[in-house]
């Protein structure tokens, strides 16, 4: 009787233990034989790292995925800037200089022709050269690629052919010898935004050279490339750790930092952390309280500037009652903007937006031209009354018999969408306007506004964040006519000849002058028109201890950037 | 009894079945794509068609269905869509951190929780039963978020004796096993209270109600007839027969191991596997959505098989023949 009871006991204990060995024993399978040819050490005694001065950012969201060519999230992105190094970077003005190239136009404006500097080396002391370049461009071009960056290639003169399959070679890269690679664009594809290819880090051919896609993947957690960083360990969801590159080629511009150390710190504990010293930065969400509580910090530093990127919302116009461009001016002039942007941000944590370029581009056109619709019930009635929608007597306007309603797709995973909405609610109340305020995550919103087709698209109002690159073509954006499709990002079904041949030529325009002038006046109509308008400009708000110097912050200067000119006290 | 298993066994293939297909189901119905999250202003629409194409997913659910059981039975649950690496690694990468977190609070509750419950029971309206029950009311309505951030602004920010975040300092160099251990210990001090005291509470409530039921029994009475010590009548008669009902919690508590504690992960910024669900089911990371759930169902199923066995190992009146 006892035996047969402890041998039960046993055989439970050993199924529990069984399902748990099973989790995670298959995992292996995948992992391929590293790629990796010996190289002779470099015989550089290497300093000690010392733990005080390794540089501790906070912060949530590293996926893992730290390659230049597939990551997508910005803390992997942080992650491969400061281990890889790209053709150009852009200073901090907002213009691209040479990072590891330079390079000349051609006069047909479609090759860039790039040579690379003297004695590049990879952290592990491999040279790199122009296989390098080329490796990494390919990469992002070959058949099997599924990383987010297909549209830095996607213009290049035969992108296609390459792509599918057909061709074994892309003919967009030329190597020209081991210091000179050129790279040329499809013959109606020249830009100035064309630069921007070429802002990805470079990858050592040697290292993740692959037969087998998941091979190459399999390397995502083992990064090497050739910046003044170098990748010592990842522990998922806690944190990487990055130490000095003690072999930088270019010794004279060195870290002046033993290493950096990112870890996991959930929202609500950012503030404490920077306040007890267990992190050195990190970015806080702009709020009044947060940055009340901030400045308190007798520790820290506060900095803002603006982000690249804007806030807007969407009106469906192939909805009757949206469709006349009264309506919309009437619901922008009976939103509060001013007030919105107080009770979310506080005073000077974010500005009305006007038009859909960043205020620190050069783009910008002269805000004085721009209608900034400051709120005003009147005259929002009076446009409301000339489209025709009248006010009934229950409080809401008809229009041939039909009660003006709207709905509105608010997205929880931010709190903004709420507040702004919110405060719609009340107001369009009483412009007479029956607001239908939806809730549901961000997903479920794209799935409702871009991803259907056109036709499908099932919403009258939403509002979305978003980010903006460098240059200012909005060309496959919130304004492109022809984004107007299943899974592009217009969904307003809004049509303009006219400011579709402005962005077209403000596209393809070379001369920054010209360029400036003709999007100031596409700025204006869509500023007029609004079939998005653009509700904020919001700053980013970042705490940093006072024992980190160098740590100048702008909006072209993330502190990837400027990650040479660090030191800690 | 080793029939009675392997019938339990049997039956758990077509459950597993039926819940992997409602899990299916659900996902399909789920608006919004992997996709929908790579939003890159850049990527183009064919891009984004490409990128759906490439993850399997424009293909019809019942097919996809069909080949992720077969692909499953080999042991590879596909690709995370996020971390772009395999579903099973990534499992792996969290699960550490999960299952060290609740078994220790599991430890703390049921060490707690169980002699709590007998001492309010054989003691019953004393003060220490009442103020032990009153300990307990309050372990139950303390909302996690808000015990785990009183505990950290006490114990973290003010007097700085813990730590605010993580589970293991990455500043330590080539530490010891010695120093490691007491690393990892010292980082799991406070979410492991957080997580115990909570469950502890529930451990008392159960073990308390159903010792008073048990200590009201003839044979209770007769075990101290026949002059036993009232320890040996306590822990050997009555708590014996009062322990069905400890073990259904028990058996429960196996699934949860591993389900994760998502608010407490996030709060005390633990890499468990409660987390990375979250994130994945509002990234619609699918595969990683579905491993983690069909790892769950079948603890689920294993633990009830196991609270079953055991019941049998405590009541010698329980047969399965």
């Amino acid at each position: 009787m006892k035996t047969k009871k402890l041998l039960s006991l046993i055989l439970v204990v050993a199924m529990v233990l069984i399902s748990f060995a099973g989790c995670g024993a298959k995992e292996q399978s995948g992992t391929p034989e590293q790629p990796k040819t010996e190289q002779p050490k470099t015989e550089t005694p290497k300093e000690e790292i010392k733990a005080n001065k390794i540089l501790k950012m906070g912060g949530t969201g590293f996926s893992g995925v730290f390659n230049p060519i597939m990551s997508d999230t910005t803390y992997d992105d942080y992650i491969t800037s400061v281990l890889f190094e790209a053709l150009t970077i852009n200073n901090s003005e907002g213009e691209y200089v040479p990072m590891l190239a330079d390079w000349k136009l051609s006069d047909d404006k479609l090759t860039y022709t790039f040579t690379l500097k003297d004695g590049i080396k990879f952290s592990d002391g491999t040279p790199l050269t122009t296989e390098d370049v080329a490796f990494t461009y390919e990469t992002i071009a070959c058949p099997d690629y599924n990383g987010p960056r297909a549209y830095a290639v996607s213009s290049m003169k035969g992108y296609d052919e390459f792509h599918s399959g057909a061709k074994a070679t892309f003919d967009a890269i030329k190597i020209i010898d081991g210091k000179t690679i050129s790279f040329t664009f499809a013959d109606d594809k020249a830009a100035p935004a064309n630069i921007e290819s070429f802002i990805y880090g470079i990858m050592p051919k040697h290292y993740y050279k692959f037969d087998k896609w998941e091979d190459f993947l399999a390397l995502n957690e083992k990064p090497l490339g050739s910046h003044v960083m170098t990748f010592d360990s990842y522990a998922p969801k806690q944190f990487i750790k990055l130490v000095k590159n003690q072999n930088y080629w270019d010794s004279a511009n060195a870290a002046k930092i033993d290493g950096v150390l990112v870890s996991e710190v959930p929202d609500e504990s950012i503030l404490a952390a920077l306040q007890t010293n267990q992190i050195d930065f990190a970015q806080i969400s702009s709020s009044k309280d947060n940055l009340a509580a901030a400045n308190a910090l007798s520790n820290i530093s506060v900095t803002n500037y603006l982000g690249n990127g804007y806030t807007y919302m969407c009106f469906n116009c192939t909805r009757p009652q949206l469709a006349d461009v009264k309506v919309r001016q009437a619901l922008m002039y009976a939103l509060d903007r001013e007030s919105f942007i107080d009770a979310q941000y506080g005073e000077g944590l974010a500005e009305v937006g006007m038009a859909p370029i960043s205020p620190s581009s050069w783009a910008f056109p002269d805000a004085s031209d721009l209608n900034p619709y400051k709120f005003d019930m009147e005259k929002a009635g009076q446009l409301m009354d000339e489209a025709g929608w009248k006010m009934g007597s229950d409080g809401f306007r008809y229009k041939d018999g039909q009660k003006f309603s709207v709905n509105w797709l608010v997205y929880t995973d931010s709190s903004w969408p709420g507040t702004l909405s919110g405060m719609a609610a009340d107001t369009w109340k009483q412009l007479g306007v029956d607001l239908k305020i939806e809730l549901m995550d961000f997903d479920t919103v794209v799935s409702r506004t871009m991803d259907p087709e056109p036709a499908d698209k099932d919403f009258d109002i939403y509002t979305m964040g978003f980010v903006l690159s460098i240059d200012p073509d909005p060309t496959g954006a919130l304004f492109d006519d022809d984004a107007y499709v299943a899974g592009g990002f217009n969904s307003s079904g809004y049509k303009n000849a006219d400011a579709m041949e402005l962005v077209k030529k403000g596209k393809a325009e070379f001369d920054m002058a010209k360029r400036a002038e003709i999007y100031k006046e596409w700025a204006a109509i869509m500023n007029e028109e609004i079939p998005h308008i653009i509700i904020a400009y919001r700053k980013e708000l970042w705490g940093i201890n006072t024992r980190v110097k160098g740590m100048d912050l702008g909006t072209y200067a993330k502190w990837t950037d400027v990650i040479k000119n660090i030191s800690i006290e | 009894m080793k029939n009675y298993i392997i019938r339990r066994i049997l039956q758990m293939i077509p459950v597993m079945l039926g819940i992997l297909l409602i899990l299916f189901i659900i996902l399909e119905m789920a608006p919004g794509t992997p996709a929908s999250n790579m939003m890159n202003p850049k990527a183009t629409p064919e891009q984004k068609a490409e990128l759906i194409e490439k993850l399997g997913l424009n293909r019809p659910w019942h097919e996809r269905f069909i080949s992720w059981i077969g692909e499953a039975l080999k042991g590879n649950l596909g690709y995370s869509i996020t971390h772009k690496k395999p579903v099973t690694a990534v499992m792996k990468d969290y699960m550490g951190a999960t299952l060290l977190l609740s078994i220790v609070s599991l430890a703390i509750s049921v060490l707690l929780g169980v002699p709590i419950g007998i001492i309010s029971a054989t003691k019953q309206y004393s003060f220490a039963d009442n103020a032990l029950t009153v300990f307990s009311l309050i372990g139950i309505s303390i909302p996690s978020f808000f015990f785990g951030l009183l505990l950290l602004k006490n114990f973290a920010v003010d007097v700085q004796l813990f730590p605010l975040f993580g589970l293991e300092n990455p500043l330590l160099f080539n530490p010891t096993f010695w120093e490691k251990f007491k690393d990892i210990s010292w980082h799991l001090v406070l979410p492991s209270i957080v997580l115990g005291l909570g469950s502890t509470a529930s451990f008392m409530r159960y073990t308390r109600s159903s010792m008073l039921e048990v200590i009201k029994q003839d044979y209770i009475r007769t075990a101290r007839a026949k002059g036993l010590k009232e320890k040996v009548v306590i822990y050997r008669h009555a708590f014996r027969n009062a322990a069905i009902p400890i073990i259904t919690l028990l058996g429960f508590q196996i699934p949860a191991l591993l389900s994760g504690a998502v608010i407490t992960e996030s709060i005390f910024g633990l890499p468990g596997l409660g987390k990375i669900t979250i994130e994945a089911t509002l990234t619609r990371n699918y595969p990683l959505i579905l491993g983690i759930n069909a790892m769950l169902a079948f603890l689920t199923l294993l633990g009830a098989l196991v609270a079953d066995i055991l019941y049998a190992v405590a009541d010698p009146r329980i047969r399965y023949d």
